[in-house]
């Protein structure tokens, strides 16, 4: 395994001479950045427990055989430990394949220490493009796995046409076991006109770090939905930029988490409103319980010149247990004088008179607590996008209630 | 005849605030009682007690079919089978009337009911409600009626109904005095708690009793609701020398 701080970088398959001197100079200024220490505002409610110098570049174990079902998809890609080893789609109109080349990304590689690594690391990417004016019926999957320890840098572009549409499913996944640190880059453009839905099932293993950044955008009278079910991962943290950059645009962003133990879940969400009559809704549930802790930091900003824009974010947060802990952290940044924006932010306890309520059904008290529990999640999880998707998570964020009142954590 | 329910000297108290002071009720099975009293006479912490909610220190003795249950908790007494129906349904957001019913149905549900979840359904046009969130959004008759479905699925040795008729039209107030009538039965004594007489216009209590300052200070037959009617609950503590008692503590629901 090469450490991350060598100074030289392998030519992964197929990349171009420049595409590997662009790395290398990612890597040069790489050595520019320290881990954060807490004092700066974006980290200050996440204690990072580790140091990225202590990590190797990971090396994808062995080809996979085994692909993941995917039923009923116009494309999908298996991407491990940073590698894309399958690209494929079924859709004359969809190209999903594996890039090497140098791009625009939409994400600033100078923003911390993560996002320059995954500048200098991040050779390849899933490259999924919707030509214009076509809509794509069936959901695109995308598999991201980390299989070996190290530090993997994923990496995935989506580029939605004019007037087109697409739905992207994208699933995180690692062994429980698996001390591995993951910096996933998820980013997308859509056309005029277009539609795109995105779905991430972030189920990482219970050793496994994740410092991810998704960021969308969103052309004239574009529409975007997203959802995060978030489950997995030691530490897990994923940095939202949405620009709504096309008058007329709009975004729907909807999200549920569950920590449990020591899982550290971060949210730092932010809606950029750049043009006018420009509309978004955010709307995100969590629950901790044992010494779990959660953050949701959400940002609406709007420029002055996004008149008409209509805006509001909604966290709400539930506490299971003493120990555990949830921030919610709204902030709204307006400089145009012709808005509707809000925010609710919640943190809170499991409803008494709710508890009381069905107990006096004869429900015992384990009963009517999974029941409370299940129905704060079912109002986000009902507002997800997938259907398909939603029944197995719906499952699994009731399986990890009732795994806790069994194993007496609650 | 056996009593379905029989309190013995019942006092509960919120902090210093002796709220019950000594009840003493009995309801055969086969009958229904309306308690009536003026607001702040502890006629919903009486059922809030009976049902054993923990907000209250409380002493005395509720039997039910014979069986003592004070002591024991909220969800044991209703599988013992009581059942109290709520002035205020509670909202449970993203919890379905229907993943109620079946969990109901796991804690207390037997042989047959999975035909008594149809029956009453289809009796009391529940079918519309089922998919939706508990309460969240429905009328004040609409909780009502979705309360006596439960009682229905449930079938209770013992129903309180706490204020059954409260915040309600009367066509909903005869429709609920209808459903409380049809739930009449051999297994079940009735408690209706009630402020106002209204209700008893469309229904035959078989015994009325008045609550005042937390005590039962009259029961007798349909003309102690008609004397109140007259008269009013002033006049009723002025004859038995109580003195008006007003905190505002008492008012709590």
């Amino acid at each position: 395994m090469t450490p991350l701080t060598s100074s030289t970088l392998l030519r992964v398959p197929g990349e171009s001479d420049e595409s590997l001197e662009t790395r290398q100079h990612a890597l040069a200024k790489l050595a520019d950045f320290a881990m954060p220490t807490g004092r700066e505002e974006v980290w200050r409610y996440v204690d990072l427990d580790f140091d990225l110098e202590d990590f190797e570049v990971a090396v994808a174990a062995e080809s996979i055989d085994e692909r993941p079902p995917v039923p009923d998809s116009a494309g999908f890609a298996l991407v491990v430990d940073g590698s894309v080893v399958a690209a494929e789609s079924s859709d004359p109109n969809l190209t999903v394949g594996r890039a090497t080349d140098r791009f625009e990304s939409l994400i600033d590689p100078g923003q911390d220490i993560f996002t320059a690594a995954q500048a200098a690391h991040g050779a390849e990417r899933v490259d999924v493009v919707v030509a214009d004016g076509k809509a794509i019926e069936s959901p695109i999957f995308i598999d991201v796995s980390a299989s070996s320890e190290g530090a993997s840098f994923p990496a995935v572009r989506i580029r939605v046409g004019k007037g087109s549409e697409a739905t992207v499913a994208l699933r995180l996944r690692s062994a429980d076991d698996l001390p591995a640190l993951v910096v996933p880059h998820v980013e997308g453009s859509l056309g005029d006109n277009s539609n795109l839905t995105v779905v991430v099932d972030q189920g990482w293993g219970r050793a496994t770090r994740s410092i991810g950044q998704i960021v969308f955008s969103v052309g004239r009278d574009a529409s975007l939905k997203t959802a995060e079910a978030g489950l997995g991962g030691a530490l897990a943290r994923w940095q939202l930029d949405i620009k709504l950059a096309g008058q007329g645009s709009n975004a729907k962003v909807v999200g549920a988490y569950f920590g449990d133990e020591e899982q550290i879940l971060d949210y730092r969400y932010v809606m950029h409103h750049a043009a006018p009559n420009t509309h978004s809704e955010m709307f995100l549930k969590g629950a901790v319980e044992d010494e779990a802790g959660s953050v949701f930091t959400g940002m609406i900003r709007i420029d002055e010149i996004a008149q008409k824009t209509d805006a509001f974010q909604t966290n709400r947060n539930l506490i299971l247990s003493d120990g555990a802990s949830a921030q919610s952290v709204p902030n709204l940044e307006i400089l145009a004088n012709d808005v509707k924006c809000g925010h609710g932010s919640t943190v809170g306890q499991l409803d008494p008179e709710q508890r009381y309520y069905l107990m006096s059904r004869g429900l015992d008290r384990p009963s009517a607590d999974r029941l409370q529990v299940r129905g704060f999640f079912e109002e986000a999880l009902s507002r997800f996008p997938v259907p398909a998707i939603v029944e197995p998570l719906r499952g699994r964020f009731n399986e990890k209630f009732l795994r806790a009142q069994e194993e007496g954590r609650l | 005849m056996r009593n379905a329910l029989v309190i013995k000297d019942l006092h509960a108290s919120i902090g210093d605030l002796e709220i019950l002071k000594g009840v003493d009720l009995e309801i055969p099975f086969g009958e229904v009682h309306a308690l009536m009293g003026p607001n702040g006479s502890g006629k919903s912490t009486l059922s809030h007690v009976l049902m054993g909610k923990d907000d209250y220190t409380s002493s005395g003795s509720v039997l039910l079919d014979g069986e003592e249950i004070m002591g024991l908790g909220v969800d044991e007494r209703a599988r013992k089978g009581l059942f109290e129906a709520f002035q205020y349904p509670v909202e449970v957001p993203g919890v379905s009337l229907d993943d109620l019913v079946e969990e109901i149905g796991g804690a207390v549900g037997n042989g047959d009911f999975a035909s008594r979840v149809a029956a009453s359904t289809a009796q009391l046009g529940m079918g519309r409600f089922l998919k939706r969130p508990i309460n969240e959004g429905l009328s004040g008759g609409e909780k009502k009626r979705s309360e006596m479905f439960q009682l229905a699925l449930v079938q209770p040795k013992v129903a309180v109904l706490d204020e059954i008729d409260s915040g309600l039209d009367v066509d909903a107030v005869r429709e609920v005095a209808g459903l409380v009538e049809s739930s009449r039965s051999e297994n079940l004594g009735v408690l209706v708690i009630t402020h106002y007489s209204r209700i008893l216009n469309y229904m035959k209590p078989d015994r009325i009793h008045v609550m005042i300052g937390g005590r039962i200070v009259r029961s007798g037959g349909r003309e102690v609701a008609d004397e109140l009617e007259d008269t009013g609950y002033e006049a009723l503590r002025a004859e038995l020398g109580l003195v008006p008692v007003r905190d505002p503590l008492l008012d709590l629901p």
